[in-house]
């Protein structure tokens, strides 16, 4: 019986039909609202900056990122960045060739809008403002290592026209690497970027 | 040269004017306000000033959501945002989200949509101490029925891997602060080697898994899960048990 039971469970067609049944219940209960309202709860965009991994020189990263807002203090933050990291002065000869000189990071953050605020650009009005901290966890790729990873950051916005959120981010990566001293030890890699969004 | 710049300012200008349009094109919906009166301030916080107090009777237009907040346009045109708690039966009429202190916290995000991850780490079978993250995306459709597709990693110290999985959640008390949820999942699992060790080879496996946590409601859109998962993985010939705690983050939109 409990074969069977997993059997069924784990059949290919059972996660698709979970997922056709939640998209039928979604699309009848969506019509409930009679109001149409435009949200402001999610924006979209990218980020540049550049990235100092620990024990190799800085350079220059480009990323993307979805931002949620939970709640008026609260949200969720998920970033991808990528560079090409030059050789460290420790590497004699080369531990780190071909697509493995490519650094990939991707992580899941939840932010605090410590202090809000509005931004007085000139006479034409206020911009709603925030100094923010972030946290979290993710994965970094460099080296052929994978490693897990914990992000904290601080960071600044201004939604200019209430739809493009300007930021100013610095973000420090902890993580287990062990392509200079051969031995898993914890590196601290920064990141300093600006990132524009687009707020829907 | 010229031409070109020309073209990169019409373009720039487009964006910039470009939300302005649209606004204009849409309309808010105008309610007569039913609350007794409503503070508008300068932003969508606690601490942002009041500069306005819509009162009983008077005609305003809805025109942004954000979490707990409306932007309003008052009949005097003074635009500003007021909590959605505030005027929460004005807005009851309309078939929005409520937030009216008899509104279970189920019932405020039943149809809408969820995204968020979970971090924790295995505490019992083969993977003992490989620490895991996982984002969500999924749909609300009861007040104490959800569903989920979840992408996850695990990281040891020797392999490191990825799965993916559907799951349904069954919380029967969700207008509770602190409510009990039931999960149960399908998925598949692989694992592969660090660079360290060549000798380990890639391999997937089919699990179903089941959980037992609480949810606790930050906000009406805004929720932290504690979780206990059971995993049952299929291997070649025998059945693996792993155990992990897992804390999460959900926003509702």
């Amino acid at each position: 019986m409990e074969n069977r039971l997993k059997h069924i469970f784990l059949k290919p067609f059972t996660v698709v039909g979970l997922c056709a049944v939640s998209l039928f219940l979604g699309a009848e209960s969506a019509s409930a609202s009679e109001l149409k309202v435009n949200s402001e709860l999610f924006d979209v965009g990218l980020t540049a900056g550049i990235i100092n991994l620990e024990d190799f020189p800085a350079e220059f990263l480009v990323g993307a990122s979805v931002t949620f807002k939970a709640s008026e203090s609260f949200f969720l933050q998920y970033n991808y960045v990528q560079a090409d990291i030059s050789r460290s002065t420790h590497e004699q000869g080369g531990l780190v060739y071909g697509v493995d000189r490519g650094f990939s990071h991707y992580d899941l953050l939840v932010g605090y809008n410590l202090f809000q605020g509005e931004f007085f650009a000139g006479k034409g009005g206020s911009h709603l403002s925030s100094l923010y901290v972030v946290g979290g966890v993710g994965d970094t790729d460099f080296g052929g290592e994978e490693s897990f990873t914990y992000t904290f950051g601080v960071g600044y916005q201004i939604e200019f026209f209430r739809k493009y959120v300007l930021r100013v981010d610095y973000r420090d990566y902890l993580y287990k690497s062990a392509i200079i001293s051969g031995e898993d030890t914890t590196v601290q890699s920064n990141q300093l970027s600006v990132g524009m969004g687009y707020l829907f | 040269m010229l031409k070109k710049c020309n073209w990169l300012l019409a373009v720039c200008c487009f964006f910039l004017v470009q939300p302005a349009i649209s606004k204009d094109m849409k309309p808010g919906v105008s309610l007569e306000v039913i609350d007794a009166y409503a503070d508008v301030h300068s932003g969508p916080g606690r601490g942002y000033p009041v500069f306005y107090t819509i009162e009983q009777g008077e005609k305003v237009e809805i025109l942004t959501r954000r979490p707990g907040w409306y932007e309003v346009r008052a009949e005097n045109g003074r635009v500003g945002w007021t909590t959605a708690a505030q005027i929460s039966r004005t807005i009851q009429a309309t078939g929005e989200p409520a937030d009216l202190p008899s509104v279970g916290y189920g019932d405020y995000i039943k149809g809408s949509w969820v995204t968020g991850f979970s971090t924790g780490q295995f505490s019992d079978g083969a993977l003992e101490g490989y620490e895991t993250f996982s984002v969500t995306g999924g749909y609300r459709f009861l007040s104490w029925l959800g569903a989920d597709v979840e992408l996850g990693r695990l990281f040891g110290s020797d392999a490191s891997g990825d799965y993916y999985a559907a799951n349904v959640y069954l919380e029967p008390f969700s207008d509770w602060k602190f409510s009990p949820y039931v999960a149960l999942g399908v998925g598949e699992l692989s694992l592969g080697s660090q660079p360290q060790l060549i000798s380990f080879s890639e391999k997937s496996s089919n699990f179903n898994s089941y959980g037992l946590g609480t949810s606790f409601y930050l906000g009406r859109n805004f929720v932290i899960k504690a979780e206990y998962r059971w995993y049952s993985v299929s291997t070649d010939d025998e059945t693996e048990s792993l155990q992990a705690w897992k804390i999460g983050l959900n926003t509702f939109f």
